[in-house]
């Protein structure tokens, strides 16, 4: 049975003093981010093709397609599709980014979101086609 | 002659219709600083021991089993990982399991392995968390900035592994949705180490302070039979010897391919929970290090249809706090038919009224906070009806038909 | 032309100088406890953080005063004033910058320990008058703990006096120009300063104004301008137990002359040293130690601390007795 004393943390303590603290002054200092962090959503509308696959599969109803007229193919008129994105609804799951097939969508790292407006959030980079 | 007397006097038919007056009554919460989440404790004294206690719960009911009817099995999964901050994998990992035994595929063995790692990592962090919590509410910060500062290191793990610190999204059904980085094995094995010793450290400073060891020594007590019979759960049965730990008793996931033992204690007592707990942390990183250099090569997912055949099952896990139940019914569709969810503080609370009795004031934080309680996790919802102090619960069935018969007056 | 005493007594050492040493100290504190456990304590304010204490003092005199319904209105308003004056008023008798102090006088050691009653006394009047449930119990954890530092602090002090033969702080100081009190009577010391913890309710005594048991004790239903000056009084109070301390067991501003600095500097020099000594002490001790519950810590004192000076009372006059020592 170890002997009992109070102050059984007082050396760990004395030498913790003369080492460098473990505070990350954040916002003074820049955070250091893994690689596969999800942070912010962003689209290629290059790449894009309207398919809806990301809405249909993402948890928190983030993605709405709009219709944008339709095209020629052949002898049919398809319609054209984008996605609209409610990011202040989105949960970082990265749900559509794993299926999309085109690669179109990937998760940046940037995490700080806070703003005054709301419409800041609304991502519609990807009606412009 | 009969003599009246002048303070008002209650009684509370959960407590099987005890009386007690007004005066004896210590309101314990909802709002209290030693309380994360808000729950309702009527403490009933006399002089200063704690005589009994009287929960009221349902603050932070958030009706998850209902909407879990309206998702898609999928979207459930992303739903019941946000049940809890700190057994966030756990929970999605038993859902998973409920749902995956109704389809016809099976879970790739890397899978298997990879969903044990994250599990271990997940132990590790709750019980640093529970170890530096009982340090700041014993008075003790300078514990509880330390350990924490170690597990920061475990949340670093898991953010190059998974992307995110708390909500690991790392669960699908039929599989995990990312695979392990590239050359990661040397560093973990390293961090396991490392915090291994750190807990070795941390055991010893509970064990030699005089100042923890007053406050923690022969505080909580409770029989093993009494445990046994009030069904206590994960650390709270293991604490006074029983060997319940659903790793062992019914393995899942990788659990039967790796070699480990559970960890128990005989005393029964505060600090024999802190030992336990300290001591699975060893146990944990020792298992994290061997499933790293042992992962076999292969798929880590299986995709599966979205509709998932009919049939009902149910999955139990080992939750850092103790036995997660979860049971799943399906009526072929894209949507379950029922959820269940049972969470360990739940099948705890019983066993944790039981260790208040015979307690003084002072101690009642230090013990409520050793059972590892999760709240947000736990909640029911119960009626009560404040004039004549009585409760009661209503199953589905009745609930649907006061909600007919509700929107039925209100129409005429 | 202001008398030179007056002038003393309000700004240097009085009245200023004692308020910004009671900011310094709680800056230290929370530096150094920062320090220990890994972390960085207060950083922007000023440089270093040094201004934070001022900072907190006066962001709560801005803030909005709310009076529980039941409160006894004048008790909690008035109050506080009188809290502070104790410790203020004490930290005239010690001697700083030279032999002598500013309001010194031949018995005024009485003084003091009958200020340490008081500022008890009005804590307890303070605690009580805010009437909650988490203040009475407060009151009641605060009077007991009262009860048990109270006797082995005076009699530490008594001990001091006692072998200097002196019933003036200057006195006792002036007793140790040979030898310093500390290494004639060590249990003393150690008592001394395990009560003046219980006193300031630092960890692990802070048993009254537990933060995680009930809020925060009998501070909790203050705010405004008489929490800034309830917690500037804890501060001060600090500063004042570890002078006395320094000046009774440390030998005050005594210490071996060093040519070219003028004696009065010199005299300050050394207090400040052995203050900030004291203070150290008492830090390293704050955040290595749990909190104890009540029962325990009155055990504490009256079965162990109680006898232990006792013991060392009737040591020094067996050994003045018997010609061991010489009493000075």
């Amino acid at each position: 049975m170890p002997r009992r004393r109070a102050g059984a943390a007082i050396p760990e303590m004395l030498s913790t003093m003369l080492e460098h603290p473990s505070t990350q002054t954040y916002p003074y200092q820049k955070v250091q981010l893994p690689l596969r962090f999800r942070g912010k959503l962003d689209i290629d509308p290059d790449k894009c093709t309207g398919c809806q696959v990301c809405a249909m599969v993402c948890p928190a109803s983030v993605i709405t397609m709009v219709d944008l007229g339709t095209r020629k193919v052949g002898d049919r008129e398809l319609p054209v599709k984008r996605p609209v994105f409610e990011l202040a609804t989105c949960i970082f799951c990265s749900e559509c980014v794993d299926n999309c097939a085109f690669n179109a969508l990937e998760m940046t790292k940037q995490f700080e979101l806070a703003t005054s407006h709301k419409e800041d959030l609304t991502m519609k980079k990807a009606l412009k086609k | 002659m009969t003599e009246t007397s002048s303070t008002p006097m209650r009684r509370e038919e959960s407590a099987g219709l005890m009386e007690y007056s007004v005066e004896n009554l210590v309101p314990f919460g909802p709002i209290h600083p030693a309380l994360k989440e808000p729950e309702y404790f009527k403490l009933v004294l006399e002089g200063e021991k704690i005589v009994q206690v009287i929960p009221r719960i349902g603050y932070v009911h958030r009706g998850l089993e209902k909407a879990a009817e309206m998702r898609p099995w999928v979207q459930n999964m992303y739903m019941f990982e946000r049940t809890c901050g700190i057994c966030s994998f756990v929970h999605s990992l038993c859902y998973g399991q409920a749902v995956e035994e109704l389809t016809i595929y099976q879970v790739p063995k890397r899978a298997k392995y990879i969903r044990v790692i994250i599990a271990e990592l997940e132990r590790i962090h709750s019980h640093l968390l529970w170890v530096g919590l009982m340090g700041h509410w014993a008075g003790f910060e300078t514990l509880f900035m330390w350990v924490w500062r170690d597990r920061e290191i475990i949340l670093d793990l898991v953010e190059e592994i998974s992307g995110n610190r708390v909500h690991k999204s790392m669960n699908a059904i039929c599989g995990v949705r990312r695979d392990m980085p590239d050359n990661m094995e040397n560093r973990i094995v390293e961090k396991m180490k490392f915090i291994a010793d750190r807990a070795r450290y941390y055991r010893q400073i509970i064990d030699t302070e005089q100042t923890m060891l007053e406050r923690t020594e022969k505080i909580g007590k409770i029989s093993a039979d009494t445990a046994e019979k009030l069904c206590a759960v994960g650390p709270m049965a293991r604490y006074v010897g029983l060997r319940h730990d659903v790793r062992l008793n019914d393995p899942y996931a990788a659990y039967d391919e790796i070699p480990f033992d559970i960890v128990t204690r005989k005393e029964g007592d505060v600090h024999a929970l802190l030992r336990l707990r300290l001591d699975e942390l060893i146990v944990a990183a020792n298992i994290v290090s061997y499933a790293v250099q042992h992962l076999p090569a292969g798929p880590v997912r299986v995709k599966i249809p979205p509709i998932i055949p009919a049939g009902e099952h149910a999955s139990h896990c080992e939750a850092p706090r103790g036995e997660i139940y979860y049971f799943v019914r399906s009526t072929g569709g894209r949507t379950p038919d029922r959820v269940k969810s049972r969470q360990p503080t739940m099948a705890n609370l019983p066993t944790a009224l039981e260790i208040l009795k015979g307690q003084t004031i002072a101690d009642v934080p230090m013990v409520l906070t050793a059972i590892d309680p999760c709240f947000g996790c736990m909640d029911r919802m119960a009626f009560l009806d404040t004039e004549t102090n009585r409760h009661w619960t209503w199953s589905g069935e009745e609930l649907r038909q006061y909600g007919i018969n509700y929107y039925r007056k209100r129409k005429k | 032309m202001i008398d030179q005493t007056i002038l003393e007594a309000i700004v240097f050492p009085g009245v200023f100088f004692t308020i910004g040493m009671g900011f310094l100290f709680d800056w230290l504190d929370r530096k150094t406890a920062a320090r220990m456990q890994g972390r960085i304590g207060p950083k922007i304010t000023g440089p270093f953080g040094i201004l934070q204490p001022l900072a907190d003092f006066l962001k709560l005199l801005l803030k909005e005063e709310v009076i529980p319904s039941h409160a006894d209105k004048t008790v909690f308003l008035f109050a506080p004033a009188l809290y502070f004056l104790a410790p203020l008023l004490s930290m005239l008798f010690i001697p700083m910058i030279g032999p002598v102090s500013i309001a010194g006088f031949d018995y005024d050691l009485l003084v003091i320990l009958f200020l340490l009653a008081y500022a008890a006394f009005v804590v307890a009047v303070l605690s009580y008058s805010s009437a909650s449930s988490f203040t009475t119990v407060a009151t009641g954890r605060l009077i007991l703990q009262y009860v048990s530092y109270e006797i082995p602090m005076v009699l530490a002090i008594v001990c001091a006096a006692l072998y200097t033969r002196s019933l003036s702080v200057e006195g006792v100081v002036a007793g140790q120009s040979k030898i310093w009190n500390i290494f004639v009577m060590p249990f003393a010391f150690v008592v001394y300063v395990i009560a003046l913890m219980a006193e300031l309710e630092k960890p692990p005594f802070d048993i009254p104004s537990a933060k995680t048991e009930i809020v925060a004790g009998w501070l909790t239903e203050f705010s405004g301008r008489a929490l800034s000056f309830l917690k500037l009084t804890k501060e001060v109070g600090y500063v004042f137990g570890s002078a006395l301390a320094a000046s009774l067991f440390l030998g005050g501003g005594l210490g071996p002359e060093i040519v070219g600095i003028p004696p009065s500097l010199l005299y300050f020099l050394y207090f400040m040293v052995k203050l900030m000594a004291v203070g150290f002490l008492i830090f390293v001790l704050k955040t290595s130690l749990a909190r104890i519950k009540i029962g325990q810590a009155t055990e504490l004192f009256w079965k162990i601390l109680t006898p232990l000076i006792l013991a060392q009372i009737i040591l020094i006059l067996a050994l003045i007795q018997g010609g061991v020592l010489v009493a000075t």
